[in-house]
């Protein structure tokens, strides 16, 4: 009774195996699992890579800052009065007044010096980047 | 064969019971190295395969009132150097050559550091900046890399250096204003562990975890830079001029109590400190706050007001001086000896007489004559925010009762037997040039952090006199100030008002030291509006002890130049052209 389907089982495997197309569609499944497997390890190789990036921006960024600071700090030893006076004398041969004259005028101070911009007020944001393909498709469905 | 079986079973026990002991030991070994040892194995393990950095939170700068630097960090760069990549001489000399081309450290001071340490990596070479820290990361030595650092700057050199103050190697503030407001400068500092690769370099999919450093807060104060080189240029002028040991100058905002700016000399060298040499220490202190001294006759001002404040006296009330007050048994002379017959109180203050101030002491009487130099602030610390300030010495009935005596009023009228700090007599003249109205002085006029800005608002601490007494005063300093030779006190377009003050100096016996002076001169610019209350006090000049020739020229520049920096306007004969 019971060894009439497996029979039948046996014949299929068998004819299956007979079948001209099965090095075909072995070849096809080598290949699709073969990709799928290249797929993880192009991803996780983009991700190595990414992350590496990453680090190497962040890296940037503190050494920017640093020669920002380098910068800022540049420029005010420029300014100060020590090396104006000096360079008002010596490069541009400027003398002390002898005589001081007082005039009134009728115009605006200037503006006052800009502070480092890291201790401004933050700004508003101006705009928002367009949304991504995930929020698009976030935004079609009736979430709340 | 029963004997032979016998003998088998007991050989295959033997090796049974080897093998066993075997993976007894095993265990225990594995239970050694994973459990009893596990934190000792795992700390080298982690040592080896895990990096650590700290990350330093950005020191906050101290800017003037205009938001010109005065001390601020640079960051920079330490190169280190882990022992192990350096066993190999001819690799560690090649290394030491390479970072040496960049730093300028000899090469065989790098090696014998690394050589010499027992930790596991070492800074070779400090301090570097932007451009040498590029370049030695270019270099890709094994086994080196930079640490994050930072170092204070000052652009505008020395300025200010006794009131700024310094910090130490590990950027903690230890005197000044860096030690002052070092919680409010000092930043949070971060960390960063990373798992690293053989080069030492960080894992791109290594474990990493970051806390990050906060930058501390820049602290803006009330000096103004200019007016701060204005009083250093003129102090050591002065100085220079009378072979002078040392002195002070204040200029104070009186209507804020806002110190505009505060010199002391002798100072140090910001840029070269030596804090190894401990005769040097003492030029580390404000002498500004720390110093007590007898004010002489410039404190005539206090007893002056106090008798004008009572209605005792007007500026033109007579007075006959017969050249000596007599008190309790003690005389009291002129500075000169004089005998000046029929005075106003005016001229008591221009002539600078003892005799009159002891007079006008006397009329006020010990416990309202107290009462003022109280409440003007003599013998309390200002509370400025500055530590190491002195609080001045003043004897009172009620403070000393088993030694007050009635001269001790007497010669305090004058300013001899009391002694205070040079900010406490700037704080005194600044409440007379603000109506009477006494401020607290304030060094601090904001705090900018990133999350925020904190402002400093003026404090007022009470009317001292009325703001009549005080014009009065004013209009009486300022012909104090006219009967001051032009040749040594002359402002140009505005009318001023001060007095001079030559005081001994007393030496720590309590006696006073021969032949050695305090010259000072208190002024307020200008008298009808005043926008500027500056004491200049010089120590021990050895040419001429008045300090109506040491002092006072001094404050005609400043006044000078610093009223047309702060545009205020003159009077209105000095004015070429007004607009249409």
């Amino acid at each position: 009774m019971a060894t009439a389907p497996k029979t039948r089982k046996a014949s299929a495997l068998a004819e299956l195996l007979r079948s001209p197309g099965l090095p075909l569609l072995l070849t096809v499944s080598a290949l699709i699992i073969g990709l799928a497997a290249l797929l993880s390890l192009v991803q996780s190789s983009d991700a190595t890579s990414t992350n590496g990036d990453v680090q190497r921006l962040r890296r940037d960024l503190v050494d920017w800052q640093a020669r920002l600071h380098e910068l800022e700090l540049n420029v005010a030893s420029l300014g100060s009065l020590d090396r104006i006076e000096r360079e008002a004398k010596e490069r541009l041969h400027m003398t002390e007044p002898k005589e001081t004259r007082y005039i009134t005028v009728d115009v605006p101070a200037p503006e006052g010096r800009k502070l480092p911009s890291r201790f401004l007020p933050p700004q508003t944001e101006q705009g928002r980047s367009a949304p991504s393909l995930w929020e698009r498709l976030f935004g079609w469905l009736p979430l709340p | 064969m029963v004997q032979r079986r016998r003998s088998g079973n007991w050989r295959l026990w033997v090796i049974v019971g080897a093998i066993a002991v075997a993976a007894l030991v095993m265990t225990g070994r594995l239970v050694q190295l994973q459990i009893v040892d596990h934190e000792q194995y795992a700390s080298q393990a982690r040592l080896t395969h895990m990096g650590q950095e700290t990350l330093s939170g950005r020191r906050g700068a101290l800017l003037d009132r205009n938001g010109y630097p005065l001390a601020a960090s640079e960051d920079t760069y330490d190169v280190m150097v882990e022992r192990r990549a350096w066993q190999d001489p001819a690799v560690a000399a090649q290394a030491a050559a390479a970072i040496s081309a960049v730093t300028g450290v000899a090469p065989e001071q790098m090696l014998d550091t690394v050589a010499q340490t027992q930790v596991f990596e070492v800074a070779v070479a400090r301090g570097l900046n932007y451009e040498q820290a590029t370049q030695v990361r270019k270099l890709g030595l094994r086994g080196a890399r930079l640490l994050c650092s930072s170092r204070r700057v000052y652009p505008e050199g020395n300025l200010a250096a006794p009131l700024l103050g310094f910090v130490g190697q590990d950027n903690v503030g230890l005197t000044g204003l860096e030690a002052d407001l070092d919680d409010i400068l000092d930043g949070t500092k971060g960390s960063v562990t990373y798992e690293r690769d053989g080069l030492g370099d960080q894992l791109a999919l290594g474990h990493r975890h970051e806390v990050p450093s906060q930058p501390g807060a820049d602290v803006v104060l009330t000096i103004d830079r200019y007016l701060q080189r204005l009083v250093e240029k003129e102090l050591d002028e002065a100085i220079q001029k009378h072979q002078a040991s040392g002195g002070s100058i204040i200029v104070i905002q009186p209507k804020t109590g806002e110190i505009l700016a505060m010199a002391s000399r002798p100072s140090f060298d910001l840029t070269k400190l030596d804090l190894s040499d401990e005769s040097k220490l003492a030029l580390f202190r404000n002498r500004a706050i720390t110093d007590q001294y007898e004010p002489g006759s410039v404190f005539k001002l206090v007893t002056t007001a106090a008798a004008l404040d009572l209605g005792l006296v007007s500026p033109d009330t007579w007075w006959h001086d017969e050249g000596v007050v007599r008190v309790s048994g003690w005389s009291i002379y002129n500075w000169d000896y004089s005998a000046n017959g029929d005075q106003t109180v005016t001229q008591i203050l221009s002539k600078s007489l003892n005799t009159g101030a002891a007079w006008l002491a006397q009329q006020v009487g010990p416990e309202r004559f107290y009462q003022y130099v109280d409440r003007f602030g003599f013998g309390r610390p200002t509370d400025i925010g500055l530590s190491g300030e002195a609080t001045g010495r003043v004897r009172t009935p009620e403070n000393d009762p088993d030694n007050w005596r009635p001269v001790d009023m007497a010669t305090n009228s004058f300013g001899q037997g009391i002694t205070v700090t040079p900010l406490q007599m700037a704080m005194a003249l600044a409440t007379i040039a603000n109506d009477g109205l006494a401020m607290k002085p304030h060094i601090v006029r904001e705090i900018r952090s990133p999350s925020g800005r904190q402002a400093v608002e003026p404090e007022p601490l009470g009317q001292v006199i009325s703001p009549q007494t005080a014009r009065t005063l004013r209009q009486m300093m300022g012909v104090v100030v006219d009967g001051i030779p032009t040749y040594l006190l002359d402002v140009q377009g505005y009318r001023v008002g001060g007095k001079t003050g030559t005081a001994n100096i007393v030496t720590e016996g309590g006696g006073y030291k021969p032949d050695a002076y305090i010259s000072s001169f208190v002024g307020i610019a200008p008298l009808e509006e005043p926008a500027l209350a500056i004491l200049v006090k010089i120590d021990e000049p050895k040419d001429v002890p008045w300090g109506t020739v040491v002092a006072a020229p001094g404050f005609g520049r400043i006044v000078q130049a610093a009223l047309a920096y702060m545009k205020v306007p003159p009077q209105e004969p000095a004015l070429v052209s007004k607009p249409q």
